[in-house]
């Protein structure tokens, strides 16, 4: 499994089984950067309570969360949120379309419900390139109209930033190393995310930049950036062909947000992959030293016959 | 075997081959004691002189000999940032299993990457041309090692960044 999923498993496995027979159910899950699910029903088995906090929910909500949450789950969406939570979605068994189809649909959107509300900002960034674009160039040679610089605290110490310019949308990444081989390793990976581009195969990506501790020219203004060793940045640089339609702009929102975390599992990935060769290398060193140890006298020895055969 | 590699290891190979002529012997200082002189340092006339093969700059071995112990340590190569920690995570990860290699030393020398100490307790009871070929071996390997997780390494953040840039066209 090279690339990660963006839906819920948790999720789509549980609604899978209660739409198909109701049941009381209360659990509580987490998915990547700290958010937190609770998927209950509080009042009767037929009706399913699925709430979601997550920690940038005020920004995101700033940058039109609400109407992606309407537009994607309509009737579904319950006003006032689960305390302690910040979005709730309910579904009422009795009142859900019978249709297998539409029943998968439903179940579907409600597993992406972390990639829908984190992908508001994306959509409003790719809306506000497409108006700029409209609006003519400044003839006198000025600086062309830039959106405003959209900051979305998804982590304790780490942020996206995405500005839509007339000709692009910029996505930055600041992503924190916990421990020194990460940040080694995290700088092989991202030289190489920089480094791949050049193949005629995947000419037609993003264009990503990595710096490591100096924030990129377009956030440099941001106040409170950290500028210390182990901060990363890595900047997207996505055109208007990565969002002309409505299915590539879906894809490359799902895909853009999962960097991060697809960055870091892979990192983690290949320490384990270190670790286990390492414990490999080190069994076959001890192979090789134990050869050195001369035969050790075997205790009892036995004739044929069972009796024990001793020198005297 | 690249061509100053081989000289390298023949003259570790015949230096520790003949630094390994050790004896048993009690300490002058404390009595029913019987440690490593090279580690206790406690009887100069018991201590012999030191002796540093290199190869270059960053690959050196130092022997330590003494009555009835020898010392020995290693500098590994370390060219760039990621041999250097792979190299220290390497070594880390054998001298915390230091007790299943019986001449392995917890604790590098101070300018060397690791270090094996074998008194004469472990020349009695094992071969002695062993230990000088399971030294050799190390030391052959563990650079192979290094530069192996380090093609892996680079081969696999390649593979992980195509995959995630072909996923947009």
């Amino acid at each position: 499994m090279i690339l990660l999923e963006s839906h819920s498993v948790i999720i789509l496995n549980t609604l899978t089984e209660k739409f198909a027979k109701a049941g009381s159910i209360d659990v509580q899950f987490v998915d990547y950067d700290g958010v937190r699910f609770h998927l209950s029903t509080p009042q009767r088995k037929t009706l399913l309570l699925l709430s979601m906090s997550i920690r940038c929910w005020e920004e995101l909500v700033q940058y039109g969360a609400m109407d992606v949450i309407k537009r994607e789950y309509g009737s579904y969406f319950k006003p006032d949120a689960e305390p302690e939570y910040n979005v709730s979605l309910e579904f009422d068994l009795e009142a859900i379309p019978e249709d297998a189809e539409a029943r998968e649909a439903i179940i579907k959107s409600a597993s992406l419900l972390k990639r829908n509300v984190l992908g508001a900002p994306f959509e409003l960034a790719f809306s506000t390139q497409k108006s700029l674009e409209a609006s003519a160039s400044p003839a006198d040679g000025s600086t062309p109209a830039q959106g405003a610089l959209m900051q979305i605290h998804y982590r304790d110490e780490e942020a996206i930033y995405i500005q839509a310019s007339q000709d692009r949308v910029t996505v930055v990444f600041s992503t924190v190393f916990k421990d020194e081989t990460d940040r080694i390793f995290g700088k092989v990976f991202l030289q190489e995310f920089v480094d791949a581009r050049r193949q005629p195969s995947i000419q037609n990506a993003p264009q990503v930049l990595y710096s490591n501790k100096e924030p990129p020219l377009e956030i440099r203004s941001v106040p409170g950036l950290k500028n210390s060793d182990d901060v990363g940045y890595v900047t997207f640089v996505l055109f208007p062909r990565h969002f002309s339609n409505p299915d590539k702009a879906y894809a490359t929102i799902s895909r853009i947000q999962e960097f991060r975390d697809y960055l870091h599992y892979h990192i983690k990935c290949s320490k384990a992959y270190m670790h286990s060769r390492m414990r490999h290398r080190v069994t076959e060193f001890l192979k090789v030293l134990n050869r050195a140890k001369t035969e050790a006298p075997s205790g009892e020895r036995k004739t044929v016959t069972g009796r024990s055969f001793s020198t005297r | 075997m690249s061509n100053s590699l081989r000289p390298y290891l023949a003259a570790v190979r015949s230096t520790l081959t003949a630094a390994m002529t050790l004896e048993n012997f009690s300490s002058q200082v404390v009595e029913r004691h019987n440690k490593p002189e090279v580690e206790a340092r406690a009887t100069p006339e018991a201590l012999l002189n030191p002796l540093v093969i290199s190869r270059n700059e960053n690959e050196r071995v130092l022997i330590e000999p003494s009555i009835n112990s020898i010392r020995l340590s290693i500098k590994i190569k370390q060219a760039d940032e990621i041999e250097r920690i792979l190299c220290h995570k390497f070594t880390r990860f054998m001298m915390m299993r230091a007790e299943n290699f019986i001449i392995l030393r917890r604790k590098p020398v101070s300018g060397y990457d690791i270090s094996f100490l074998i008194t004469n307790f472990h020349s009695e009871t094992m071969l002695k041309h062993k230990l000088v070929d399971f030294i050799i071996q190390f030391m052959e390997e563990v650079d192979k090692e290094i530069s192996e997780m380090k093609l892996s390494l680079n081969a696999r953040a390649r593979i992980v960044a195509e995959s995630y840039l072909t996923t947009f066209d």
